[in-house]
């Protein structure tokens, strides 16, 4: 055969050290995936919206509390982001308090986001209509994610000296924090979709 | 290569699962899981295929009444649910999960016990979608099961529950499957196998990995919408309160087009290394038919609309589509011609493989070509809810994916099983399904164009359906006894075919320097690539003097770069474990319980799951490999 021959750079693969990527490249597919089902989701938001007036102007929803409800899951992105980088210098103890204080933060998302269903959303049920059922589906299905991440966090949270060294195959703290990022990242799509645009339209709408 | 009993003794000890009742059902050996991958799906293309037996004799007069209008809409249903879903992915998932790591020269996958979990999901939705024909209440309404009519009002039973909670369910197992096969390709290639020198099979299963992780989220979201709906007192689809039935079909063939790509193009991998080993030589423009695999998976999200061209639309949108579906002929036509070219200038050998794959070349065309009819859209408009479009599917799915699956197995059983199929009664069961898939098939395309309808359980006399319809039927069980001669042959051969040997057919990639059947840990040494064919070329530095690449000091297999396969680390590759069984048993105990609206069941399953979950991924230290 004819076919060039390019032989592999000699690299002696007992000495290879461990390979500790793997999980986090299975979290990026999880991540693509799951953004796939929330892009499905804004798109059936679209589509039940098309030649209806309730998206553009009626009744545009409230956004102050979605707004404190993104501050609050940007902030505990933060804090796991600092706790990431303790994992990196070693400091594994304000690594572990990191991450529980992102929990408690996203504990008091889930309590802010059930106490705006009960005041804000007493009106619009799941069961009222189209915007209501598919409102309530993607705020809802976004709620299950946190609550997912949370408890990955929290089991995290009480691994033994697992995450931390440099001897195991996965980096669980690190390959979690991503899942949480990216359920944050998540809820300001939500905002800028489900919250500002609709007010953004009834605006233009009122005063043009 | 230098090879010795201590390094295969410990090798064996490391990774052989117990032959006992724990080994058979923890195991995570992608050999056996592929194995049972394929067992499973193909005991659901025999169910599948009596189902379309059942409907044929219904169906081979005017006004029969063999079925039950009811049953013979659940029969149908079950038939295209089973064949699309339980058969036609899985089977190629079952290759792939057999001969990916062994053609990347991996131990395993990136995740076995992922894989051992998805085996036990497919399985079990597979039972799950089953539990419903005993309850008297299958699915009726189609594989596509288009709503207002599977909606409570006009579907009240539980086999629309089924349907939704079954699809959902096989979804997770298809998406870890994905994953598994992405993370596996890409990083767990052995050294210099750079992506320009991977087999084809790979460029197919990866890229219709790929294609599952962004189609998929639409079928599950549309499933969760129709379930709400049903149960839960939503509004996504009933027009009265503001919900679109047009909505499930959009969300549908967003997923459903893609899904065609799914179950067509890793068997067009297939044939692309088939067709070259027995044409002795590689294969006609290996890089365009990569190419042409990737970008039919990229266009393929492109198409959908085509399915929905009667349902009114734009004619912008309209004009748009056609053209998409167009455009992805293209790319098949490429595979086509780059098969052809290589078949001509090579010396074909004319094995009951390369039957296989030659008669799906043909079946391919014509089914293409009857694609192209449907793609018109004035045509469409005629031909939509006729048999033309029943033929035209199974000339397509069969074509692309029972002919090549049937190419599949005689050319690698031998490996898997360790024995050689019989030749003779290989290609006599060719033949016989060839010729009777053609007798099926093709007159569908006739009485589609003459007006016969489809879906409907019955025709009226004189209008002339009678005489093909009895053709479609003769056609139909011989086809079925085509298939059943090959079973014959399975069991034949496995009990007397001649010893298959490391490589029985000559061929070039890397599954075929294992013995048959390979051992549980692949081969001795992890291989070293320099070309393209590893088993054809010659290749100076392969040898391993050292034993510097058999790494038995624990479960291992060496990560490389994602474009050029440097090596550059070594993967841990986790112990047998009976938690994706029980995980997998938990989430059927959700599944059910949730259809049933039973609460307080539907939150104990979950909670299991969970436990299930945090037992599956709890570090234990004597896992742990000391690589200072």
């Amino acid at each position: 055969m004819s076919t060039v021959q390019i032989p592999p750079p000699r690299v002696s693969l007992a000495t290879l050290p461990l390979d500790q990527k793997r999980g986090m490249h299975g979290m990026w597919c999880v991540i693509a995936t799951e953004s796939m089902l929330f892009v499905t989701m804004f798109a059936a938001y679209y589509y039940l919206g098309s030649n209806k007036d309730r998206w553009a102007d009626l009744v545009a929803p409230k956004w102050w509390l979605a707004l404190i409800l993104m501050v609050i899951l940007l902030a505990s992105s933060a804090v796991l982001m600092w706790g990431e980088h303790q994992v990196k210098k070693g400091g594994f103890t304000a690594a572990r308090i990191a991450l529980w204080v992102t929990v408690l933060m996203g504990l008091g998302f889930l309590a802010l986001q059930g106490f705006e269903y009960a005041v804000e959303w007493k009106d619009t049920t799941p069961y009222s209509d189209s915007y209501g059922s598919i409102f309530y589906a993607i705020t809802s299905l976004h709620a299950l994610h946190v609550i997912a991440g949370l408890l990955l966090l929290m089991y995290v949270g009480v691994m033994p000296r697992y995450g931390p060294t440099a001897r195991t195959p996965h980096k669980p703290y690190t390959t979690v924090g991503m899942y949480w990022h990216f359920v944050d990242a998540v809820w300001v799509f939500i905002v800028l979709l489900l919250y500002i645009i609709p007010n953004l339209q009834r605006y233009m709408h009122v005063h043009h | 290569m230098a090879s010795s009993t201590t390094t295969i003794s410990r090798l064996t000890t490391l990774w052989e699962s117990p032959k006992t009742v724990y080994g058979w059902f923890a195991t995570v050996d992608h050999k056996t899981l592929g194995i049972r991958y394929l067992v499973t799906a193909f005991s659901f293309l025999i169910l599948g295929g009596l189902e379309a037996l059942l409907m044929r004799i219904q169906l081979f007069h005017s006004d029969m009444s063999v079925l039950t209008p009811e049953q013979y809409n659940q029969i149908f249903t079950m038939h295209g649910m089973t064949m699309i879903f339980w058969y036609a992915q899985p089977i190629l998932s079952g290759f792939a999960v057999f001969l990916v790591p062994l053609m990347i020269g991996a131990r395993d996958m990136a995740f076995p016990r992922l894989n051992a979990f998805t085996y036990w999901m497919f399985l079990l939705s597979g039972l799950f979608l089953y539990i419903s024909p005993f309850l008297g209440q299958a699915p009726h309404a189609g594989w596509f099961a288009y709503v207002p009519y599977t909606l409570t009002e006009f579907s009240p039973g539980m086999g629309l529950d089924f349907y939704a909670a079954a699809l959902i369910f096989l979804t997770i197992s298809t998406t870890g499957g994905a994953i598994n096969f992405i993370v596996t390709i890409l990083r767990m290639r052995a050294p210099g196998m750079a992506i320009s020198r991977m087999p084809l099979f790979l460029y197919s299963t990866g890229t219709i990995s790929f294609v599952t992780l962004f189609a998929l989220p639409a079928l599950t979201a549309d499933c969760i919408f129709l379930e709400l709906d049903r149960r839960w007192g939503t509004h996504f689809f009933g027009i009265a309160d503001g919900g679109s039935t047009f909505l499930w079909q959009q969300l549908f063939w967003f997923f459903g087009h893609p899904w065609v790509y799914i179950i067509f193009l890793p068997a067009t991998g297939m044939l692309s290394m088939i067709v070259p080993v027995f044409s002795r030589r590689p294969i006609v423009g290996y890089p365009f038919v990569a190419i042409a695999t990737f970008l039919t998976g990229v266009v393929g999200f492109g198409v959908w609309l085509h399915h929905m061209f009667t349902t009114g639309m734009s004619d912008i949108a309209m004009s748009i589509f056609s053209a998409g579906s167009m455009t992805v002929s293209i790319f098949t036509t490429i595979q086509v011609f780059a098969w052809l070219a290589t078949i001509w200038k090579g010396r074909p050998v004319a094995t009951t493989a390369m039957y296989y794959a030659v008669g799906s070349i043909v079946l391919l065309v014509i089914g293409g070509l009857s694609g192209v009819f449907t793609g018109v859209i004035p045509v469409d408009w005629q031909a939509h809810n006729t048999y033309f479009v029943v033929g035209h599917i199974h000339y397509v799915l069969i074509g692309s994916n029972v002919f090549p699956v049937f190419a599949g197995f005689y050319y690698w059983i031998p490996k898997m099983s360790g024995r050689m199929m019989n030749e003779k009664i290989g290609k006599l069961s060719f033949w016989v399904m060839f010729i009777g898939f053609n007798l099926g098939f093709f007159p569908m395309q006739n009485v589609g164009l003459l007006g016969m309808v489809r879906r409907i359980y019955t025709y009226p006399q004189g209008v002339g359906f009678d005489g093909m319809n009895e053709l479609i039927t003769f056609g139909a069980f011989l086809f079925g006894i085509g298939v059943l001669i090959s079973i014959c042959n399975f069991f034949y051969s496995m009990k007397s075919g001649a010893r298959a040997g490391e490589n029985p057919w000559n061929a070039d990639t890397l599954e075929w320097s294992t013995s048959s059947p390979p051992k549980a840990y692949g081969s001795e040494h992890i291989p070293l690539v320099a070309t393209r064919h590893p088993l054809w070329d010659d290749f100076d530095e392969e040898e391993d003097p050292e034993n510097d690449r058999v790494l038995d000091w624990g479960r291992l297999t060496p990560t490389s770069t994602v474009l050029d396969a440097i090596p550059v680390g070594v993967a841990t590759i986790p112990e047998d474990s009976l938690a994706p069984l029980l995980m997998s048993l938990a989430l059927f105990g959700f599944f059910l319980a949730i259809i049933y609206q039973m609460m307080w069941w539907t939150l104990s399953a979950l909670i299991l799951t969970l436990l299930i979950g945090c037992f599956w991924m709890w570090p234990r230290t004597k896992e742990e490999v000391v690589i200072e």
